[in-house]
């Protein structure tokens, strides 16, 4: 009977001809899905709107939504100001260089990089490429040494309490430290990097490997006993078995550890740019906020509302690689 | 074709007898050697946001850098600590400076570091602000002139009375300046002592170097920037402070300005651009062209009588520059000055940025401020003159100054007339007497001139 | 000792370290078993009958007496013993097909081409019937599918003896009932030596040759051995009405709820290999009492 169901909705569903019973469930649904956050984010403008008239700052009213979007469409034109600033700036150096070779013929014309200041969408990147790199080594560090402590008890006992101590250590406090070491030890003549690019660099390694160590070591200490088991039965060598057992069934873990980490960087990044002055959205914020001109806080305001956006899709990202990557279906949600 | 084997000759002459160290060239010879290319051409400069930063503003947005082959980057710094140590460390090829930071890096006041300047940016620009609160406990002690307003400049005669009620009842009386060895710093201390407020001393023998040791007001750092706030959090109750953080405060409706310090000495010094020694030994054309493009920029902020002005408020106003509201910048940059809300005055020499020779780098400017770090104990003991006339003449170079002044009148971009006539110059200004206290200072005779103050260490004092 | 058995288990005892002091699992447990025989374990929760399984598989030492199989003693684990575990221990992150050609590839290094194993690990799946799901993922097949997949890896290995441990305790009775089908099948094709644990009375009789029965811990033994004789293939429906049956049957059900009775807790009963150690330490009440 209940096959025979099934085969007619399917037949009717090839058809195109949706019953009004499941047209109106995938309505309830996509009004579900769509409708309310939708709305929760017009009561939030509204709130925000009305609110923002309330608060008096010395620098003018609290930024509301009609601001931010001013802000935005400014931030966008001082954008593309300075890239056309920059295309003259590149056309004054070749005409400059053109005119040493005729002074001087053994010149071998150079192209010096724009001078000008970096723009908001400048930022962006920077922070961007910082984070994503400084999350990189973290990972590089965190997940080998995460499974050598998992797969090593004695190891682990003798870490434990290391990881423990600097786990919970703000960025703000690692930042002095960080930038008098690279200070001192990053000495070239050539430097490939700006200082200030490895002080965030490190400082964003340095907070953001600790979620990623933890879990990757407790997903490998944690592999089931019934897949050591059978490992053992299959007689599986040392590295066999890390292989193919451990390291394939730390992933969901490693993954839950990779997705903090990449959240703990994310804002750890914004605040040492903003303590450093190293070049970023953090420095964009500070920046602004001392300058303190009337349209300051609506920048800021900008800038907060972009930070969110972008921890948002670097976590989104990460979920869609835990999903590509990852076989436990059941860790994504967490 | 017939000059430039001349020329070509000329050179292999110098380099032969630099070779040879026969280094008997006069100055003026040498000069006539057309400054070699850049050796270093990509550079960063740091910068304190203040309108005082303007020739580095205008000789990147005028090209006059690109003009000397200079490739420059500006970058806001933090604060005056952080910029110091990163010219020190490297990371900025030079910066805007605070005039004392060259000689109390080079005499060792904090930092310890050979930093050097050929080039001043520029004179007066600073103003003292209080809060609202200070303010009005100060107007009954002010005379009032027959328009009706206070009469300028305000002594810090009619503070002291609140002062003086603040530490009756126990409470510390908080101000707030940019750096330990800031003109600010000095200015505010010359303004309070000359009303009989005793500012405070230093003693960095004894690991003081808080400055406060009694005081009868407090004095702490706080960077330029963050002042307006640090008032309005009730932090502090008056700050000095460069321009725009005063007309700030008052746009803010946070806090009055009591004066300039052009009241309270007349056309004096205030930042300069520094770098390192080791730098400048091994850039030498590269600082000399730097000081070029800043010479020329000077000039076209000054030029006409300020007719330059409004694009130069326009430029600052960036918020890569200076970042506060256009008009915020303009009222002190435009020859205005806005003292209590509505009472804006001229001031025509607020910003002077080339006009009485603004920009050569004066010993008498630098002997000024170590007179000050004596008086205030962040030297502890008492110098020779001789021993100032050396400090001084280490840090500020004019020699660079005149090869680049020259490089100009050459490349007939300036006139003679524009600078200092050289062959007589011995960097000394006449003694100087325009100070709200009325003493006379020349800069020849350090010792003398401390002699002079009622508060303030002088002769063999220590603390 | 003259004439050794293919598997011989020899007064084996086996003491875990608990915070109480050491705790006897196993007392003195004694066994032949003849090559092609299908012996079941069966007993109350915690009486060791994994314990034994464990030590023949030698993923546990025992710490008096030992196992000797064709010979040789056995002293860690291998493949000629493979074990199909209760809740089938696939790796979740390979295909059906990847987790038999794991055991495949390891345990045929060198002896087989590419294309043989390819060939044995197709074959062993078809023995289970799992041909049309082998490229399907442990999540992506029922617990019914997802055991013949552990069966044949367990086969696919060659094993001489094949242990299993409860390996249809936690499906129902329908899929239950499916595959020990399918195990007598193969069983009668290949002829391995199986050891199997179970709890559940019918199975034993209808699969095995002999069933163990063991007494209750702890220092849990062999109680009464029964050889069931009755003729291969057995039909299941058939022998629901066969007198011998029902009187092997009953056999095992009086030695399990008269000689050895026991009140188990609820819950207990799918419990996994661990607890049935912590299953002894709970309070022996006399319900039927």
């Amino acid at each position: 009977m209940s096959s025979i169901r099934m085969t007619l909705a399917g037949v009717s569903s090839i058809a195109g001809v949706k019953s009004n019973d499941t047209m109106s469930s995938w309505l309830k649904r996509s009004a579900r899905a769509l409708g309310l956050p939708l709305l929760g984010l017009l009561v939030f403008l509204l709130i925000w709107q009305a609110g923002a008239k309330q608060i008096h700052t010395s620098l003018g009213e609290f930024p509301g939504p009609s601001q931010v979007y001013q802000q935005t469409l400014s931030l966008i034109a001082d954008h593309n100001a300075e890239r056309a600033r920059e295309t003259d700036f590149y056309e004054r150096q070749e005409q400059r260089n053109a005119e040493r070779i005729a002074k001087d013929p053994s010149y071998e014309p150079k192209i010096r990089e724009y001078t000008g200041k970096p723009t908001f969408f400048d930022q962006i990147g920077t922070s961007l490429v910082t984070v994503l790199a400084g999350f990189f080594i973290a990972g590089l560090i965190a997940i080998p040494l995460g499974i050598c402590i998992g797969l090593n008890g004695a190891l682990y006992s003798a870490l434990n309490p290391i990881i423990q101590l600097f786990k919970p250590v703000s960025p703000l406090a690692w930042l002095p430290l960080v930038t008098m070491v690279v200070s001192a030890v990053y000495v070239t003549p050539d430097p490939l990097f700006a200082k200030s690019f490895l002080t965030s660099l490190f400082t964003v390694s340095l907070c953001c490997l600790w979620p990623t160590l933890i879990n990757t070591a407790v997903g490998v200490s944690a592999v089931s006993p019934d897949l050591q088991n059978v490992s053992k039965v299959l007689r599986l060598s040392w590295g066999t078995h890390v292989v193919k057992i451990v390291l394939p069934s730390s992933v969901p873990m490693i993954f839950t550890g990779l997705r903090l980490s990449l959240g703990i960087a994310w804002m750890v990044l914004i605040a040492a740019e903003m303590l450093a002055q190293n070049p970023g959205l953090g420095k964009f914020v500070w920046d602004e906020f001392q300058n303190g001109s009337s349209d300051s806080l609506g920048r800021i305001m900008v800038a907060v509302l972009v930070i969110g956006l972008i921890g948002f899709l670097l976590d989104r990202i990460m979920l869609l690689l835990q999903r590509a990557f990852s076989w436990d279906k059941n860790a994504i949600t967490r | 074709m017939k000059t430039t084997l001349n020329r070509r000759s000329l050179c292999k002459k110098v380099v032969l007898a630099t070779a040879v160290g026969l280094a008997t060239l006069s100055a003026s010879t040498a000069a006539l050697a057309e400054i070699g290319y850049p050796e270093k051409e990509e550079l960063k400069f740091g910068f304190i946001k203040l309108t005082d930063m303007a020739p580095l503003a205008i000789a990147y947005e005028k090209h006059y850098f690109e003009d000397e082959g200079l490739y420059v980057t500006l970058e806001a710094q933090a604060n005056w600590k952080v910029l110091l140590d990163r010219v020190i460390d490297g990371q900025l090829d030079g910066a805007h400076m605070l005039a004392g930071q060259p000689l109390g890096a080079t005499i060792g006041f904090g930092t310890k570091a050979d930093i050097i300047t050929a080039f001043s940016m520029d004179l007066n620009g600073n103003g003292i602000t209080v809060s609202n609160d200070i303010w009005e406990q100060m107007k009954p002690n002010i005379p009032v002139g027959a328009d009706g307003k206070p009469v300028h400049p305000i002594k810090a005669d009619a503070l002291k009375p609140v002062v003086d009620k603040y530490k009756a009842e126990g409470k510390p009386f908080n101000m707030g300046m940019v750096f330990p060895v800031s003109t600010h710093n000095y200015e505010l201390r010359y303004w309070l002592a000359a009303g009989g407020i005793h500012p405070g001393y230093y003693a960095p023998e004894k690991g003081d170097i808080s400055g406060q040791l009694q005081a009868d007001a407090l004095l702490s750092v706080t960077p330029p920037p963050q002042m307006p706030a640090t008032m309005e959090a009730g932090t502090i109750y008056g700050y000095c402070v460069g321009e725009p953080w005063n007309q700030q405060a008052v746009f803010k409706g946070i806090g009055v300005p009591v004066i300039t310090d052009y009241e309270i000495w007349k056309d004096n010094p205030e930042k300069v651009f520094g770098v390192s020694k080791e730098w400048a030994d091994k850039y030498p054309n590269t600082h000399i062209r730097v000081v070029k493009a800043m010479i020329r920029a000077a000039k076209w902020l000054d030029e006409n009588n300020n007719a330059n002005r409004p694009e130069a408020v326009e430029i600052l106003s960036r918020p890569t520059y200076v970042g506060a509201d256009a008009e915020v910048i303009a009222n002190s940059m435009t020859g205005t000055f806005e003292y209590e809300k509505g009472d804006k005055r001229e001031v025509p020499d607020f910003n002077v940025f080339f006009r009485y020779n603004a920009t050569y780098p004066y010993y008498s400017d630098a002997i000024w401020y170590l007179t000050q770090m004596r008086r205030w104990g962040q030297i502890a003991e008492q110098k020779p003159d001789s021993w100032y006339m050396d400090i001084a003449k280490k840090v500020y170079r004019p020699d660079i100054y005149a090869l680049a002044a020259k490089e100009l009148i050459a490349d007939g971009v300036m006139d003679a007339a524009d600078f200092p006539d050289f062959d007589s110059e011995d960097g000394f200004k006449a003694p100087q007497t325009q100070f709200i206290d009325g003493i006379t200072y020349d800069g020849k005779k350090p010792n003398e001139y401390l002699e002079k103050f009622n508060i303030g260490l002088k002769g063999a004092d220590k603390i | 000792m003259s004439l050794s058995k293919h598997l011989e288990l020899t007064g084996v005892s086996i003491e875990f370290p608990t915070p109480k002091g050491p705790f006897k699992a196993l007392d003195n447990v004694n066994l032949k078993i003849e090559k092609g025989e299908f012996v079941s374990l069966i007993g109350h929760s915690g009486c060791g009958k994994s314990t034994v399984l464990n030590i023949v598989a030698g993923l546990h030492k025992a710490t008096t007496g030992g196992v000797v199989l064709e010979g040789k003693e056995v002293d860690e684990p291998g493949p000629e013993r493979a074990v199909v575990f209760q809740n089938h221990s696939l790796l979740p992150w390979l295909s059906a097909y990847e987790n038999v050609e794991l055991a495949v590839k390891q345990v045929f290094k060198g002896q087989k081409s590419k294309a043989e194993m390819k060939a044995w690990i197709e074959h062993n799946l078809e023995l289970v019937h799992m041909t049309h799901a082998m490229h399907k993922r442990p999540d992506e097949i029922s617990g019914g599918m997802k055991q013949r997949v552990g069966i044949a890896r367990a086969l696919a290995m060659e094993p001489q003896v094949l242990l299993m441990d409860e390996p249809f305790g936690a499906l129902d009775a329908l899929t239950r009932a499916h595959l020990q089908d399918s195990l007598m099948e193969i069983q009668k094709d290949l002829n391995n030596t199986v050891i199997m644990i179970t709890h559940d009375v019918d199975e034993a009789v209808l699969l095995s040759d002999r069933i163990v029965m063991m007494t209750n811990g702890p220092a849990a033994t062999v109680g009464e051995i029964l050889k069931v004789e009755l003729p291969r293939p057995r039909d299941r429906i058939a022998l629901a009405d066969d007198p011998q049956y029902n009187h092997y049957r009953h056999q095992v059900l009086s030695f399990l709820y008269e000689k050895q009775r026991k009140v188990e807790d609820i819950g207990q009963h799918r419990s996994v290999k661990k607890s049935e150690e912590e299953a002894v330490e709970l309070p022996k009440k006399r319900a039927h009492g």
